[in-house]
Formats: C-alpha cells, structure tokens, sequence
C-alpha cells in the first residue's frame, strides 16, 4: 500500500511559559513521519473537503486523527493536488494562545493552493531522479551481463574436417541466460554443449558462468555425457540460487565414425535432417541444479554423409507472432525438413528468414535465440587417413566396435536386487525374439545377460537396490549388442582365473567363480568399457553362425 | 526373490540309487533346498544319486558352483552323482565347465538308473 510521507510542521510552545515572551516563546518546527493508510478516513475527508481543518472539532474515526491531537496540532491544512493528498501542515495553538483568525484561516488556506503543485512538482522530480539512477544501474547491469555472455561464448568454430558447424546467437534486450560450446579432446572428439539458464541479467549470466566452467571440468574428466552432466548436477545443485535451474545438451562427436553421444538435462531436443526425414533426439534427464541424484540418459546416432543436426534454444520456438502465436516445434521440424539448401550455414539463414517472415517487422524478440547447426559434409572428406577411436578410458578388446553403426533397439533399468537378472534375461528375449537368431544362440544369449547382470548388480553396485543396472539392447546388420552398465567403475571385476573343475574338487579353487567364464563361452565377443562412474560390458553376438 | 524358485522332490528308485526331481531354477538360493534333499536321498546308503533336471527352468553361475560343492560332499561320501534330462543348452554348459566328465550324463531315467546299478 501506498504510504504517504508528509510534513509536520508545527510551532509550539516551549513549557516554560514565565519567562520573558522573546525568549521563552519560541516557533519551532517539528517533523513527524506518521505512517498513514490510504483508506485512513481522515485523508478521504482531506480530499473531498479541501481547505483549513479544525483538528478538535472534528470527529471522525481515524488513527492519524489521533495522533494529531496527541501531537497538539490545533489546525490541518491539507495540500491536494489532482485530487490526491500530497502532504499536510499541521498547526500548533498560536504563540499568542488566541485562536486562529478568520485572516489566519484564508491566508493558511490560499499558502495551501500556491504550495500544493510546487511540492507536487519537487516529489515528481525527485521520483524521476530516483528512477533515473534505477534505470543507469539497470543498464549497467546489463553490460555487464552482455559482456559476461560474449566473453564466454566460442570465438571460433571447430574446424573439422568432413563437417560443417554454424552458429548464431542473438541475445534479448534483457539478456538471458543462453550459452554454447565447444570441447576438443586429445582423441579427436569434440563436444559440443547447448544450454538456457533460466532468469535473466546478470544473476542468469554467472550461473550460466558457472556452469559453463563445471560443464568443461566434468567433460575433460569423463568420457561420456551421461556422467558429465550428472557431475555436474551434483556440484551445481547446492550452490544454485532458489528457483533457477540450467537445462543443457551435450552431445559427443567422434568425426571418424560420425558417431553422436548425447545426453540431455531438460533442453529442448535437437533435430536431425536424414535421407528419410527430421526426427527428434530423444534422451531423457532433469535440468540442471534442481534436485541431486539426477540419472541421464544416453543415446547415440550415427551422422551419415548429408546428415544435419540442429540445436537450438528456446528462443525460436517460443517466438511469438503479433497475433499471439507461437511459432513451436512442428513449424521448426517442418522448416527444416523444407529447406533446400546444401550447407549449415544456409540452414540457419532459412530459419531466420521463416522467423522474420512469421513474427513480422515489429517483433519484438522476448528471449535469446541460439542455434548450432552440425553437418555430416558429402564432398570426400579432406581427412587424411581414418582416424582410429582411441578412448583413453576404454579399454576395448575390439576397437571396430566403435566403428559400427548401431542401433539401439531397447533401453531398460533394474534395480540391483537378487535375482533380477532373470528379468533382464527374459526382457532381452522379449526384445529380440522377432530377430532370425536361433534357439541355441538366443539360449547362450540368455545365460551371457544373466550372467553380465549378476555381476553387475553384485560387484557393481554391491547389491544396493537403488543404483540400478542399465541395460541397452541394440542391432547392426547381423549382429546383435547388449550393454550392461554398473556404477563401480572404481571397483573393477577381478580378473577371475580361469576356473578348472580339478583344481575345485581338490579345494584348490572355489566351488563359485565361473560367471565371466560362462559369458566369455556364450557369446561372440566380449569387451569392457569403463569410464569413471560406469562399468559397461558389451555382449556381441552374431545372428547365424557358420555351422550351425 | 531370495527365497527359492525351486521344488526338489527324492525318490528312491533302487536300493542303491536315489532321483532327485528338480523342478524350478538352480542358483545361489537353491543352495538349502539341495543340500536337504541330498541328505534326504543319501538317507539309506545309496551310493548313487542321480540329478533329474527334465524341470530345469534356469541354472546359472552360482547353481554351477551349488552343483561342484555338491560333488564334493559326494566324493567324499564315495557317492557317484549321475543326470538326465539336461537340456541341449545345459548339456552345451556342463561340457564346457567340464562338469560333464564329474556327473555322466544320460538322456534318460531308463538309462541313468541302468549306468547307476552297473556300478559306475
């Protein structure tokens, strides 16, 4: 509510009235911040009935009235201007201690018109150097943020041989809190990172600092997205302000295969141009920094020549028309499923002009608006030679196996409790029993994921129920992968001796102990993968073998 | 599921020779449910015990290491342990684990029984 800071101003009469009057009586002003409610009845009385008010023979319910009269003022002389009351004099009884004049009363009462609009005027002045001062600061503000966000932001593209990547960032009057980038490793792979801070100005642009710095932490630590951005969850989690949050993309390019790692915290999904259509890349996960604890889920795609990936912020679909319309993710998918040219660049350029052409010249753009654009090149690649994936932390039996274009035709989690590597037997059975894979290879097949899920549940993740195993079923032409993932990268599956029955029955060995024998005798090929969080072992199995 | 999936029934079929009917799954809580009917089927001096897996739904790696104890206490008590009944997968594991060579496996009851009382 509106309070209404007004003058008090009052001459009064010092209490040692015997003494000489030019020394005893004295005029003293005295100011009085009163806090007054705007429905206080007395400051409806003030604006209806302008003119010199007689504190004592008024009657009328109000608290200031009260405090007047406890104050000794004898006379009010509201000062209204536009109908609203902007201050008041107050009175004291007269030095004199006669009552006030009919003279007294015209002369206080024609102050009060000349006085009201030049204290009008001087509370409209200092208001507007009060929002003067906002406004600077705002702008200020505002720079700074800018030059957070510009500071941070790539300078350069990747230069990658074979693709081509393009980028464009317009930030709002009133930045946000968009950001991109792009990580390059040792082995060839570069990451690429997307992301939207909520909230705006310079809040949105430390966080978005933050978490641009947490992100190429995690990333040079890890090899995958998945744990990335679940590092990086962790840490931003207690120490993001209340209510904001970053939703971030991070996806893994490995330009010799083409292969694309993704995971996503919460960013809209990014949309992949193919020979047959524009799909969404789907991989599940929570923003960042709203609750701890968050899974992500992975996904891959293989680019092919011609392939286009757009990434994009929310700042294009969430665009609004003058007739209120959005322009959304059908117009976005369809755009680019239109645009006829060959290069990334122009595909961006489309898009911008299917905006402008949608919003209309008046636009006014309400958020940041960031698109990267990632194109497989169809011309020979000017590549030297093939390079070969050599992932530091995997340590990988059969290094072709990050060449093959897989897919992934199957995706569940079960909780590691006893026995429920029966369920993952007989849903990976479930999954593939359309496939031409014969009785006998399914039943090897059956017995390597049960086996693989025990060891993952009990040496994994010790059994603990609420770190659940991960379970991925995929296909390539001829072949089918199951990968089995734990959380005990740090412990490692002993590398079990080879189990002879002599050496048990004579107690040389234990009775147990033959799980990676039997899944080693089941399947094809076996390998292990590890990162600094997963354990993943991957089961390859050929549909038809010779012989069979 | 920490309790058993798994029903074990004895029968005795000659004097010298016990079947154990196994019916469900052999893992790592199967482990008492055997033990008992091993007992139970070695109660009256057999000296063979034949392991009837015809109901076999699913063994794995702990059932595998169930079944080498078990061999054990049997070679200890002189006892011979015989099969039947495996399916092609089962058959395929016990080669390969070379189990088959400790517990000789038959087609059939008819035929375990025989290989049983002819001493082996």
């Amino acid at each position: 509510m509106k309070q209404i800071r007004h003058l008090w101003q009052s001459w009064r009469r010092r209490e040692d009235s015997d003494a000489r009057p030019q020394a005893s009586l004295r005029s003293q002003v005295v100011m009085l911040d009163l806090d007054i409610v705007p429905n206080d009845p007395l400051v409806l009385y003030f604006q209806t009935s302008p003119g010199v008010v007689d504190v004592e023979r008024l009657e009328i319910d109000s608290p200031v009235l009260d405090s007047l009269r406890a104050a000794g003022v004898k006379l009010v002389v509201p000062l209204v201007s536009q109908g609203e009351l902007i201050g008041m004099i107050n009175l004291g009884p007269r030095l004199s201690e006669q009552d006030y004049s009919t003279d007294d009363r015209k002369l206080l009462s024609d102050l009060a018109t000349q006085a009201a609009p030049a204290v009008r005027v001087a509370q409209l002045a200092r208001q507007q150097q009060a929002e003067a001062r906002e406004r600077e600061r705002m702008e200020q503000e505002l720079r700074v943020a800018r030059l957070i966000q510009q500071t941070l932001l790539p300078h350069e593209l990747p230069n990658l041989p074979g693709y081509e990547i393009a980028t464009y960032y317009r930030p709002a009057r009133e930045v946000g809190g968009d950001f991109y980038d792009f990580l390059y490793f040792e082995d060839g792979q570069v990451g690429l990172i997307i992301g939207d801070v909520t909230d705006k100005g310079v809040p949105a642009a430390l966080v978005m600092a933050t978490t641009r710095t947490l992100l190429r932490a995690a990333a040079e630590r890890m090899t995958y997205p998945s744990p990335v951005l679940e590092r990086v969850n962790e840490l931003l989690y207690p120490d993001i302000p209340q209510r904001m949050f970053v939703t971030c993309l991070y996806a893994l390019l490995d330009p010799a295969s083409g292969r694309l790692r993704y995971a996503n915290a919460g960013h809209d999904l990014p949309y992949r141009r193919h020979s047959s259509g524009v799909d969404e890349l789907r991989a599940t996960g929570m923003p960042l920094g709203l609750m701890p604890g968050m899974k992500y889920e992975e996904k891959e795609v293989i680019l092919s020549k011609g392939d286009l990936v757009l990434f994009h912020s929310d700042g294009l679909v969430e665009a609004h028309n003058s007739a209120g319309d959005m322009f959304g993710f059908p117009r976005l998918q369809e755009t680019m499923g239109q645009q006829p040219g060959d290069d990334t660049s122009s595909v961006i350029e489309f898009l911008l002009g299917e905006l402008a052409s949608f919003a209309g010249d008046d636009w006014e753009q309400e958020d940041d608006v960031t698109l990267v654009s990632l194109r497989r090149g169809v011309t020979k690649e000017v590549d030297k030679e093939p390079q070969v994936d050599e992932r530091p932390a995997v340590e990988s039996r059969n290094r072709d196996l990050w060449q093959r274009d897989w897919q992934v035709i199957a995706e569940f989690e079960l909780p590691s409790e006893p026995g429920n590597e029966r369920k993952a037997m007989e849903e990976v059975a479930n999954r593939v029993q359309d496939m031409e894979i014969s009785a006998t290879r399914m039943e090897k097949l059956k017995t390597a994921v049960a086996e693989a899920t025990m060891n993952a549940m009990e040496h994994g993740n010790k059994y603990r129920a609420e770190i659940p195993v991960h379970i991925q079923v995929m296909t390539v032409d001829g072949a089918l992968g199951v990968r089995i993932t734990d959380r005990g990268a740090s412990q490692p599956i002993p590398e079990a001796e080879l189990p002879d029955l002599e050496a048990k029955l004579a107690g040389m060995q234990s009775p147990r102990g033959w799980g990676l024998f039997l899944i080693e005798n089941m399947v094809d090929e076996l390998n292990v993968l590890t990162d600094d969080v997963h354990h993943t072992v991957e089961l390859i199995m050929h549909l038809q073998k010779e012989g069979e | 599921m920490p309790q058993s999936q798994v029903k074990m029934d004895v029968r005795k079929v000659t004097p010298q020779a016990s079947v154990i009917d196994i019916e469900g799954d052999v893992t790592a809580f199967s482990e008492n449910v055997l033990m008992d009917a091993y007992t139970d089927a070695s109660s009256d001096g057999a000296n063979s015990i034949i392991l009837n897996f015809s109901n076999l739904d699913y063994m794995n790696s702990s059932g595998i290491g169930l079944l080498v104890t078990l061999l054990i206490r049997a070679q200890r008590q002189g006892q011979s342990l015989l099969a039947y009944g495996l399916s092609d997968h089962y058959r395929q594991i016990f080669e390969l684990t070379r189990l088959n060579e400790a517990i000789s496996c038959y087609a059939g009851e008819a035929d375990a029984v025989a290989a049983a009382s002819n001493g082996r």
